[in-house]
């Protein structure tokens, strides 16, 4: 227990620690990258593990030397430091076991429940988090394109009503603004356009619709096409969807007008059932939005150009105390560097008073930590 | 524009040929040669802070979001303090034998990958508070690395060297103490631009750290430094050892600074950021 005491407070570990961890950093940006680098390094148990290790040993390491020290500015200001190092690593590991990150997606007008797992496209969390910690509902009332906040373009801002009961709380969010409600943060992540799909028989009869979300590719030259499918490819889709009976698989594009918001031409391909059970027959046109588009037996009418939006949602209960804890790390280490000015400051006013040499280097006195 | 790119490749100019005066000032252990080094490199400095003013007030752009504007900024400020150490003492005038090459690469490298200014407008991610105290961060504290490496050289300089140039010098120990503060501050401001980041992307992103490589590469650098700050106080390290790692993490800063920017696809590339 001795050995492995001394052993922790040996800053020699601590060095050999932090330099392990540096290597496996560089090793996770350069020869491995991306998420494959979360995989490998960075969200690894052992990588975490060793990150505990650099904080505990490089923790023991100081404070054994730092005790019953002479408080001064520089060992007040180092002390403030390493606490604050501690302290972080205790709201990362606490923001680990109850965090909560998952992706909304809403078309305007649409509403879903906070704690209904369902609601989101993609959800990571913690091991203590429990779902009854999001409440109430989040509504996308709509999104504002080139939204402006004085003279500054925000390009997109989301209006968002999120709450339960009477009083929800309703706010316009854009890059650098969020909504709070309740510890739990709302950001923005993406949007597209959302075209409303409503089929309908011969005598006009509308029968089915339903917004369908397009994805945003980027072609050569850096501009956008806006059609239906994946986020890497364009792929038809059954319409109307599962369980109704699907009329036709439909592949949708949509070019937005140039003049008016949320106008513009609707392209539209589809494979239908071949009479008798024969092979399918292809449909193509183009309609701008609000016309019908004739597919034979019904028509097909992009009614209207609504937007969906992605809302990164967030629950990190750690993170004012990592957030305090830079603070107090930085707060630190501006302490510790007017101390050393102060220090090299009464040192040339007083050179009788300075420390006897143990030099390393041919006249260079070995200062005490 | 034009008038920008001339004011530009003149603090080029100036700044190779008071390079060239350094190298063989140092060579030669003429003061001579060091003072035209010096005098070079203050005629380079009008024309390199008038480039970036031009940029900046005229054309109304900020100068730090390319790779190219960020390296003029920053050689700028570093080329700036080494400028106010020279006013503090005539005691290190050879400072410039490390700090006008570096700047002098730095800075032509820059004009390779310079182009015309952007829209005047931040893109809507960069417009906070944050940005500004993130790059005043990283500009002084790279120049406060920078000028400490340049001691550090200094340091190697006065140890093996005698005679010329070379007597006016401080001694080593003076040398050491002053490169060693130096990096206090840069370690202090670096971290200022760590944080400020760190708020930064929880404005944005809601969460403070990525694993960018950038961000990587900066606490990399970061704490290159916070281990030279523990290989003094803690373990001893003195003079010869410290100098020349001082040069050795300097490199490391370059490289997370515009290496890692220029080579790997990265929200810091040019902030190219999705929004």
């Amino acid at each position: 227990v001795r050995r492995l005491g001394s052993l922790l407070v040996s800053p020699k570990l601590a060095l050999v620690v932090l330099v392990t961890v540096l290597i496996c950093a560089v090793v996770g940006v350069t020869v491995v990258r991306g998420a494959r680098a979360g995989e490998l390094i960075f969200g690894t148990l052992w990588f975490n593990a060793l990150l505990v290790l650099l904080a505990i040993s490089s923790g023991a390491a100081f404070f054994s030397r730092i005790w019953r020290r002479k408080l001064t500015l520089v060992s007040a200001g180092m002390i403030l430091f390493h606490l604050s190092f501690a302290a972080m690593l205790g709201g990362i590991v606490y923001n680990q076991l109850f965090f909560f990150r998952g992706v909304l997606r809403l078309t305007e007008g649409e509403t879903l429940p906070n704690r209904d797992p369902a609601s989101y496209d993609y959800v990571e969390r913690g091991r203590l988090f429990d779902f009854e910690r999001l409440k109430g509902t989040t509504t996308l009332v709509a999104m504002h394109a080139n939204y402006k906040v004085g003279a500054s373009n925000k390009r997109a801002a989301y209006e968002l009503e999120v709450g339960e009961g009477a009083s929800p709380v309703r706010k316009v969010i854009y890059v650098t603004e969020y909504l709070d409600f309740d510890g739990v943060r709302f950001f923005c992540l993406k949007e597209g356009y959302s075209v409303l799909l409503v089929l309908s028989e011969k005598d006009g009869r509308e029968v089915f619709g339903a917004h369908v979300p397009l994805q945003s590719y980027r072609q050569e030259g850096g501009a956008f096409r806006y059609a239906s499918g994946t986020a890497s490819e364009e792929v038809a889709f059954a319409f109307p969807p599962p369980p109704n009976e699907p009329r036709a698989d439909v592949h949708l594009a949509f070019r937005p007008s140039t003049v008016k918001e949320r106008e513009g031409e609707v392209s539209l391909r589809l494979s239908l059932p071949g009479p008798h059970g024969g092979p399918p027959v292809e449909r193509n046109g183009q309609v701008v939005v609000g016309a019908p588009f004739d597919a034979g037996d019904f028509a097909l009418t992009p009614r209207e150009i609504r937007y969906w939006v992605g809302i990164d949602v967030k629950y990190d209960p750690g993170l004012n105390i990592v957030l305090a804890s830079l603070c107090f790390g930085l707060s630190g280490m501006v302490l510790t560097f007017a101390g050393r000015i102060r220090q090299g400051t009464a040192r040339k006013r007083r050179p009788e008073e300075s420390r006897p040499a143990a030099s390393r280097a041919p006249g260079i006195e070995r200062e005490s930590a | 524009m034009r008038a920008e790119q001339v004011m530009f490749w003149a603090a080029v100019v100036f700044y190779g040929v008071s390079t060239a005066a350094y190298i063989f000032g140092v060579m030669s252990r003429s003061e001579k040669l060091v003072g035209v080094g010096l005098v070079t490199a203050i005629i380079g400095f009008v024309p390199h802070v008038a480039s970036i003013g031009f940029r900046w007030v005229w054309q109304g752009v900020n100068p730090f979001i390319t790779i190219a504007e960020s390296l003029t900024l920053g050689v700028g400020v570093s080329v700036l303090l080494f400028l106010l150490v020279q006013l503090a003492t005539e005691k290190v005038r050879l400072l410039g034998t490390l700090v006008l090459p570096v700047s002098f690469v730095l800075l032509g490298w820059a004009g390779t990958l310079r182009t015309a200014a952007a829209s005047a407008e931040l893109v809507p991610a960069l417009q906070s508070g944050w940005l500004w105290v993130h790059i005043v961060g990283a500009s002084i504290g790279f120049s406060a690395v920078f000028i400490a490496a340049g001691l550090g050289l200094l340091f190697l300089l006065k140890e093996r060297k005698e005679g010329g140039v070379y007597e006016r010098l401080p001694d080593p120990k003076t040398l050491d103490e002053l490169s060693y503060r130096f990096v206090v501050g840069g370690f202090t401001l670096y971290g200022i631009m760590i944080v400020s980041g760190a708020f930064w992307a929880d404005q944005v992103k809601g969460t403070f750290w990525n694993w960018d490589p950038v961000e990587v590469w900066s606490l990399v650098s970061w704490l290159t430094y916070g281990i030279y700050l523990h290989l003094r106080v803690t373990m001893g390290w003195r003079g010869q050892r410290l100098a020349v790692y001082s040069l050795v993490a300097l490199v490391a800063m370059i490289v997370s600074y515009w290496g890692i920017p220029f080579s790997v696809e990265t929200f810091h590339s040019g902030f190219r950021i999705e929004h």
